[in-house]
């Protein structure tokens, strides 16, 4: 029997429907501690006065705080050399609601939750900032001391750009101008199973991690800068989550985990409520996207501006890597020679944003695509044929001049096309997607070519 | 006041792998003395089905039935690195990872194999669990024969490991972004139909019907690929006219800390999903695989937004399109204050959502 092509039976499909997996959740553990956040209050404050002394005289607590934390910042993006902007737990500055300030440990939840209620700290509020497109007025509150928007893209440029061709020339051409403005919302996760998190102290020496990350090694290692551990002093237990579409690639509980298992000498466990879950996670971003495209009245697309507000929230987690994905992929689909692409990751006093599915290019997807059907509308232009003339082909180039080698524009177009009955003309109905020549070579296309045997 | 119907467009792509690559993924497998495959991966399953996927190659690889498979990829203790599961790389760089142990493990079941059976390991192929001859298929010995031989026999533990790394592309100019080496490994692409009905009373969308057409570049597993493909529509229906934690952003309030109180879509939301299949190979995936999971909610959203504008004459530009906006649009239809700016050869969509018209920091466009 062959393997692969087969639609054999999901390895854990009977465990999954059966009740019978083991999550996170289930695992039980004698004389664990319940973990409970103290959170910011606000959505933008300096903070003073911290008081944790009453929570930790309580019988059985353990409370941690910045002071607890041996490396305070590290980043997700610190292993590729991007700075860190975000304290594990708030020191004196808070820049989210549900900011995490100090975590408790206790013999039950009753306890953890009458802890957390004994901590204190004073909180100045500020003008929060929410709107990414008033973040540069001169005017708008200061998220963080360097600014509003992120600025350690390489050369320590503060955006990201995409530059091809001749943008001037290719709007100077063309016979109209297309521009228009899309916004997709911020979106939750919204998993089954909601952040969840226990940590065992072993006889050893080492702590054992039970986490519903999507990525083993990569929280095993952001708990072991935090903590300054070798990678030998941990075990990160998983493998199987109850849903994450990216938004257990944050490494939320498990640090924090560890430090009170460590703290305490006994098991932790952190399960956050359903309203933890929707509120103090991170979300997908919302993103401020323009695109203005310079086009023909046949059809052809010259040129792109594009200006990409991606609204990172109060700290830049993986944020610049979604933009740089989303600059990547800023041509959607299709070939266009001349491109001018300006996007920042501009903080703001949300919520974090971080992956999920689609990262960087949902977003991108969802204003090129939309945008590209109000061009066939007003050039009264078939859609299906002006995205089939534009798609791009064997040895076109993407935004960052790398050849394609074997793109499925063309197919996937005829196959949806076909399905729907929607008629096209001969010279369409039967296009591959074969290098350019004739009439799908035009002037404005030979230069952007490129070698698709060149790597 | 009427429902009226209407369709949308939309054709996309998609990177597999993380962007700039740079992303190990790494296996290591072992044959237990009865020939039985044990695969140890770091792969988190997050319902992708990753644990089945990876299963699957192991067993085509080696050339031994699915059943056979044990795959454990519980704990960093006894699995390799993997970098995790996103950027649709669990199939695509982690399945490849697999695919080179399995590779390794059959060459050394034919080396074995080949000395019980006096022949050279080139004339030898692995068929269902048996280790045949080429052209001979009377001279054979089963893969547990050849396990226990190895176990009990040769001293030896039939072993593999494999590792997938794609270098990391650098920016090399970083005002133009042009990078030294490939940022994606494989693209994968997609075109999708949406039909929708818009109520002009209420202001409602249902999405009625999608057709949706992925290139996979080879369908592991198809129940799996359809799985994905389906659940990625209903997600992207959320994102085009349901989801939003911040119903009134930027405003802050009104954010939904329950089930009830933030709407992901239902099983009364959904529409009939048609799902097409192309498989056009990948140069780097195993058995030419694409991973399509991400991008499976990148289509719906515009095809949605395009259909609403087929139905009743409005750009809704800021998702989710709720009642709410759909009705504010209708509205200012009416009072002819939709049209675009027009000036010159340029048209002005959505002057009123744009930085222009809410900032001064910052600006934007070809016109003011």
């Amino acid at each position: 029997m062959k393997a692969v092509g087969a639609r054999v039976p999901r390895y854990d499909g009977v465990a999954h429907a059966t009740g019978r997996t083991e999550f996170v959740d289930d695992v039980r553990i004698p004389g664990t501690l319940w973990v409970k956040a103290f959170r910011s209050p606000v959505h933008s404050a300096t903070m003073t006065n911290l008081d944790t002394s009453r929570a930790a005289a309580m019988k059985g607590v353990h409370v941690i705080t910045w002071e607890d934390v041996p490396l305070l910042e590290y980043g997700h993006l610190s292993a590729l050399g991007i700075p860190a902007d975000e304290p594990l737990l708030a020191k004196d500055e808070v820049r989210y609601l549900g900011q995490p300030i100090a975590i408790v440990a206790a013999p039950s939840e009753e306890a953890a939750m009458a802890a957390v209620a004994a901590i204190t700290a004073d909180f100045q509020e500020r003008p929060a900032l929410f709107d990414v497109r008033k973040a540069f007025d001169a005017d708008a509150p200061v998220i963080h001391q360097e600014g509003n928007w992120y600025t350690h893209f390489e050369n320590e440029m503060d955006r990201r750009q995409i530059r091809k061709g001749n943008i001037d020339e290719a709007f100077d051409k063309a016979d109209l101008i297309v521009q228009g403005v899309y916004r997709p919302a911020a979106i939750e996760h919204a998993p089954i199973e909601t952040q969840v998190c226990q940590v065992v102290p072993e006889a050893n020496g080492r702590l054992t991690i039970y986490s519903c990350t999507q990525a083993l090694y990569f929280s095993m290692g952001v708990v072991a800068a935090h903590l300054q551990l070798p990678l030998n002093k941990l075990k990160v237990v998983g493998g199987t989550v109850g849903g994450g579409f990216g938004g257990k690639v944050d490494t939320a509980t498990e640090t924090m985990c560890a430090l009170l298992a460590q703290k305490s000498g006994k098991p932790v466990k952190w399960r956050w409520t359903r309203e933890e879950e929707f509120l103090c996670s991170s979300t997908r971003a919302p993103w401020h996207m323009e695109v203005a495209d310079a086009v023909t009245k046949d059809g052809w697309i010259l040129g792109r501006k594009m200006l990409t507000l991606h609204d990172s929230g109060a700290y830049s987690r993986f944020s610049p890597y979604g933009l740089t994905k989303h600059s990547f992929h800023h041509t959607g689909a299709y070939s266009i020679p001349n491109l001018e692409f300006n996007g920042y990751v501009v903080y703001t006093n949300r919520t974090p944003t971080t992956a999920m599915r689609g990262f960087g290019v949902t977003s991108v997807s969802f204003a090129t695509e939309t945008h590209m059907s109000r061009i066939a509308l007003e050039l009264g232009i078939d859609p299906f044929e002006l995205r089939l003339k534009n798609a791009n082909r064997i040895g076109d180039t993407s935004p960052n001049q790398i050849a394609y080698t074997d793109p499925s524009t063309v197919p996937t177009i005829l196959a949806i096309a076909d399905a729907v009955g929607h008629d096209l003309t001969s010279e369409y109905a039967g296009m591959t997607p074969a290098q350019r020549s004739g009439d799908l070579l035009p002037e404005h296309l030979v230069g952007q070519l490129g070698n698709p045997e060149a790597h | 006041m009427a429902v009226k119907t209407g369709r949308g467009f939309a054709a996309i792509e998609y990177p597999t792998g993380m962007n700039q690559n740079g992303d190990p993924s790494q296996a290591w497998i072992k044959v237990k003395p009865d020939g039985r495959i044990d695969v140890f991966a770091g792969t988190s399953d997050i319902g992708n089905g990753s644990k089945t996927i990876q299963s699957q190659i192991v067993a085509e690889t080696i050339g031994v039935p699915y059943e056979w498979i044990t795959y454990d990829n519980s704990n960093t203790d006894s699995s390799p690195v993997c970098t995790g599961t996103f950027a649709s790389r669990a199939t695509f760089v982690a399945g490849k990872a697999v695919e080179k142990a399995a590779e390794n493990v059959r060459q050394k079941i034919l080396e074995i194999a080949g000395k019980e059976l006096e022949i050279d390991p080139a004339d030898l192929e692995i068929i269902d669990g048996e280790v045949i001859a080429k052209g001979a298929p009377q001279k054979k010995i089963s893969v547990p024969d050849v396990a226990a031989a190895a176990t009990w026999g040769y001293g030896e533990l039939l072993t593999g490991t494999g590792a997938q790394l794609k270098p990391y592309a650098t920016i090399v100019e970083p005002e133009t972004g042009k990078v030294d080496l490939p940022p994606h490994s494989a693209i994968s692409y997609a075109s999708c139909a949406a039909e929708v009905d818009v109520d002009e009373e209420t202001g409602v969308v249902t999405v009625k019907r999608l057709w949706q057409c992925y290139d996979v570049g080879k369908s592991i597993n198809p129940t799996l690929v359809e799985g994905q493909i389906e659940g990625g529509a209903v997600q992207g229906l959320g994102l085009g006219i349901l989801e939003n934690c911040y119903p009134y952003y930027p405003s802050v309030e009104h954010r939904g800390g329950q089930f009830g109180a933030y709407l992901v879509p239902g099983m009364e939301d959904l529409p009939q999903i048609d799902t097409l299949i192309i498989e056009n190979p990948s140069a780097d995936g195993p058995f030419g695989a694409k991973g399509i999971g991400e991008m499976a909610n990148n289509a719906q959203p515009p095809a949605i937004a395009t259909a609403v504008f087929d139905a009743v004459g409005v750009w809704v530009t800021e998702l989710p399109i709720t009642p709410e906006k759909v009705l504010r649009a209708l509205q200012k239809k009416a009072a002819g204050a939709d049209a675009p700016k027009r000036d010159g050869k340029t048209v002005i969509f959505d002057a009123e959502l744009s930085v222009n018209a809410v900032g001064t920091g910052i600006a934007f466009g070809t016109a003011a």
